[in-house]
């Protein structure tokens, strides 16, 4: 319990570290705010341009594809912040530099080091902007709020950043061995980010199988909208499928932390 | 054999990305045509935008900037040739192996897997090269200038990263451009930005014919030109700012 205590003491400490360093260059970080800001609006807004010219995509309207966009966009935005140590390109570096020998031979935990080594501020724009898309899409599509949609969306989220954080720490893990960041994790993260921010029936049948039976992302985004905006099951899956994400999450999560204690037992410095 | 796997696995990803690109654009298409456009043109424009958009570093590129921060800049300034040309140089080679190697790999792959459009007449396919020739040439004057930043920001990496984010929207990597409202294109026709990827993509599909293929590149040649002159000249003037320390 002590020991507990200390760990949360010391990444509040590696954080606080983080925030004033980043928070130095003031015009810079500004500048990079903006520029996240602007990433998920270009995104976006493209999309919502292009839409004038189109009455619906796979049967859904602008207001419910904003639904599923701002959910991704906001648990995506939360996680890359808080898993950004994990980030692989950047936890690549600790493995390259052996920097990470350093954090193992600190009387500490890993993971709280891995966490506290970044912790990307400049992500907030990206997330105010997908809340405000998230605000726009409950308001035009008039959810109807009852107890269990209120009690159920919390997970929801809880559900895509636990999923998403895996990834980033599975694609960390694979640098014990490549040393450098693999493009190919690229297809699930921030391809599984896109894929999630549309209906699931525009993709082909294969695709769509792989993303529920392989990698059943179907179920973190798609399912819960569907939940939330009282829609069909154009797939007739059993209704309990609803209610997956935070299952999913979890799983994906557990999965994800097992691998990463299997990677390091293999890890071998760089030695530099 | 590492190699290898990166390039395989970097492959799978543009591919994929396309994947996703061209299935949310047939949805929205539903089999019908929307400004001119239909079903193939939507996976032709997803396909040839994976494999060009390496060829003029649509994500943009901060080597010029990380140099001047590093200080090497110093000695490509005692070159006896301009900074610009050096670094041109270097990017028309990087812009090659990236359109041979991966491009042209990309766009057969992508070939196998969808049904992409053929430009047909030879006239096209040399209005084709020049217009990748001149959209390279104005991508890397823009990105030339913002790398210019870091001789007066001590952090001009905000700039790469904005920079970046306007251009894929702006040039039409994110959606085509035809498919935005018909004030969005007026207003962005003001701008270099389509010339770096949307006019190759127009060339390609075969929307120009005579006098409005010949108006297209001129118009991109006139920007090149633009760009090519206004990087010169704040290169001119940044380099009379440069303090290098050390030695």
């Amino acid at each position: 319990m002590v020991d507990l205590k200390h760990q949360l003491e010391l990444y509040r400490r590696l954080l606080g570290a983080q925030l004033r360093s980043q928070m130095q260059y003031r015009v810079g970080f500004i500048l990079d705010l903006i520029s996240t800001m602007l990433f998920t609006l270009t995104e976006f807004g493209a999309f919502v341009l292009v839409f004038q010219r189109f009455p619906s995509i796979g049967g859904w309207k602008l207001e419910e594809v904003a639904f599923l966009y701002g959910m991704v966009e906001f648990s995506f935005g939360v996680m890359d912040m808080i898993f950004a140590g994990f980030d692989p390109p950047a936890f690549a570096q600790h493995v390259r530099k052996g920097t990470l020998d350093q954090f193992l031979l600190r009387p500490s935990s890993l993971l709280v080091q891995v966490f506290g080594s970044d912790f990307t501020l400049r992500r907030i724009g990206r997330i105010v902007l997908a809340i405000g898309i998230l605000v726009y899409a409950i308001t035009a599509n008039d959810i109807v709020w009852n107890l269990e949609k209120i009690l159920f969306f919390p997970f929801v989220v809880l559900g895509m950043i636990l999923f998403f954080g895996g990834l980033f720490m599975v694609g960390a893990t694979i640098t014990f061995w490549t040393v450098e960041s693999t493009e190919a994790m690229n297809i699930f993260t921030y391809g599984g980010s896109y894929l999630m921010s549309y209906p699931m029936n525009i993709y082909s049948d294969w695709l769509r199988k792989f993303f529920t039976f392989v990698v059943p992302a179907i179920f973190l985004n798609y399912y819960p909208a569907l939940f939330f905006l009282e829609k069909p099951d154009p797939f007739l899956m059993p209704y309990f499928v609803h209610f997956l994400a935070p299952v999913v999450g979890f799983l994906i999560f557990f999965l994800s932390v097992q691998f990463w204690k299997f990677g390091l037992t293999h890890y071998q410095s760089t030695g530099n | 054999m590492t190699y290898r796997a990166a390039t395989i696995a970097g492959l799978t990803t543009n591919v994929f990305f396309g994947l996703l690109r061209a299935s949310v654009l047939l949805a929205l298409l539903n089999g019908q045509s929307s400004n001119g456009w239909n079903s193939s043109d939507a996976v032709t424009y997803v396909v040839l935008t994976q494999a060009i958009m390496m060829f003029v570093s649509i994500f943009g590129w901060t080597d010029l900037m990380n140099a001047v921060y590093r200080g090497e800049i110093a000695t490509d300034l005692l070159r006896p040739m301009s900074l610009f040309g050096f670094w041109f140089a270097q990017d028309v080679g990087r812009a090659m192996a990236a359109l041979l190697l991966r491009g042209v790999t990309i766009l057969v792959i992508s070939s196998l897997i969808f049904q992409i459009k053929i430009p047909s007449s030879f006239t096209q396919i040399l209005a084709l090269l020049l217009s990748m020739m001149l959209a390279l040439t104005i991508s890397f004057a823009i990105r030339f200038i913002y790398n210019l930043a870091a001789f007066w920001s001590p952090d001009a990496r905000g700039f790469a990263r904005f920079a970046s984010v306007i251009g894929t929207f702006a040039s039409g990597f994110l959606m085509p451009l035809r498919f935005f409202p018909d004030w969005v294109q007026q207003v962005l026709n003001f701008t270099p930005f389509p010339h770096v990827m949307n006019t190759i993509i127009e060339i390609y599909v075969g929307s120009f014919s005579g006098s409005g293929l010949l108006e297209a590149l001129l118009v991109q040649t006139l920007w090149a030109v633009l760009l090519v002159i206004l990087a010169n000249a704040i290169l001119a003037r940044a380099s009379k700012r440069l303090v290098i320390l050390g030695g």
